[in-house]
């Protein structure tokens, strides 16, 4: 319940407050959303299979965040970002559909 | 080593970490038992704490997404709206100029009928009109349609697939190909000429600016109609046998352009905008109606076939 709200409340917050992300850090912004994303849909399956544990969720979350951003980081120095973009977001997707996929298998046994 | 990385990938979706605590808290787990209560506060203030920074990251990156991405989006409605309705207010003050010159023309004739000078003025006036195409006109006449190449299809000779290929630059009509297309209207005798519903006038010009062709300053867009008042049976033959259509008839085939000409049972071409008055004046109190009062420009002058609308292109 309370980390439903805590979420919620981060949703509200961001839209309200609006905090303006500066230039150099925008092309992140999407790529730290998809590991995010991953990072959500793992916390859940491993809610499910009852393996949940909030410091490795939030752990995980953050590192992925950070190293997916570096990746795209250094892809840019390294002048391939949109090829190593592309990497990232088909490895995250390809967990992400994995743990959907788990996670639709908990709930509708199916 | 690569075939176990995929397979890694493909397998194993969720973090490894997960699996790991599991089996740190099986490891400890009777002695755990006892300090659940404060580990249990500590771990939920921080699953609050990391998804409160997901919910922010979530909104943040929306907020983003929104501001930046359909900004050229929203500047393209804006002018697209700003450029209707400023023809819907170009064409609402094109019918308002209509029925105000209909009716002067009702108020000078009734003004001129009076007298026998009048009677003169007045028909010398309807003369000058019909020369100026400042009166709307109807009848009989012929359809002339020109257009730009279109795209066609073609079966592309390596993959067998159809493809459209986009016409090239020599299929497009210039302004002055409307010019030339008008003047042979003229000159196998049409009597009043328009192009895409803009009635030509002796002061009408037809010329580009950058891609449009412009008609007495209104863009015009291919295909191009351009309606002839006259008799058909006269006008079409003659301007089929002019040299203009002929030579366009040949680019359909050359070029691909649309080129068509047909006779017209009923044409109703509009009057032309009217010409500026520069050196008429009103009149303050004179009983006599006076014809010195004229429109300025080539007004009098006949739009005979040598008097070519748009000539300077």
């Amino acid at each position: 319940m309370i980390p439903a709200l805590a979420l919620v409340l981060g949703v509200v917050v961001g839209l309200i407050v609006g905090p303006t992300v500066p230039l150099w850090l925008q092309p992140y912004l999407p790529i730290a959303v998809v590991a995010a994303l991953d990072a959500v849909f793992g916390g859940v399956r491993a809610r499910l299979d009852g393996i949940f544990d909030p410091k490795v969720f939030v752990v995980s979350f953050v590192s992925n965040v950070l190293v997916a951003a570096l990746v795209v980081f250094l892809g840019d120095k390294l002048g391939v970002g949109g090829q190593l973009s592309t990497g990232v977001v088909v490895v995250l997707g390809i967990r992400i559909f994995g743990n959907a996929a788990a996670i639709r298998r908990h709930l509708l046994r199916a | 080593m690569s075939t176990s990385l995929l397979n890694d990938l493909l397998t194993d979706h969720l973090d490894g970490g997960y699996a790991a605590a599991a089996r740190r808290r099986a490891e400890s787990g009777g002695a755990g038992r006892r300090t659940s209560a404060r580990d249990r506060r500590v771990a939920r203030a921080v699953l609050a704490a990391g998804l409160l920074l997901v919910g922010l990251l979530f909104a943040v990156a929306y907020r983003g997404t929104l501001r930046t991405a359909p900004e050229s989006e929203r500047t393209r409605q804006a002018l697209v709206r700003d450029v209707e309705a400023g023809s819907a207010r170009s064409d609402a003050l094109q019918r308002r100029a209509e029925t105000l010159s209909g009716e002067l023309v009702k108020q000078r004739d009734t003004a001129l009928a009076a007298s026998e000078t009048g009677d003169r003025v007045s028909t010398e006036v309807r003369r000058l009109e019909a020369a100026t195409a400042q009166l709307a006109v109807r009848g009989q006449g012929i359809q002339v349609v020109a257009g730009d190449a279109v795209a066609r299809e073609q079966v592309d000779p390596a993959t067998g697939e159809r493809v459209t290929v986009p016409p090239d630059d020599s299929g497009r009509l210039h302004d002055r190909d409307l010019q030339s297309l008008v003047n042979a209207l003229w000159a196998a005798g049409a009597e009043a000429v328009a192009v895409d519903g803009e009635r030509l006038a002796p002061t009408t010009t037809i010329r580009a600016a950058g891609e449009a062709i412009l008609v007495d300053l209104r863009p015009v867009s291919s295909p191009y109609t351009i309606d002839a008042v006259g008799d058909p049976d006269r006008l079409l033959p003659r301007f089929a046998d002019s040299e203009a259509a002929r030579r366009y008839q040949s680019y359909t085939g050359l070029y691909g352009i649309q080129f068509t000409a047909r006779k017209v049972g009923e044409l109703r071409l509009r009057a032309a905008t009217g010409p500026d008055l520069r050196h008429a004046e009103p009149a303050e109190t004179r009983t006599r109606a006076g014809g010195s009062a004229s429109p300025a420009g080539p007004g009098a002058a006949s739009p005979g076939p040598s008097d070519e609308p748009g000539g300077g292109g």
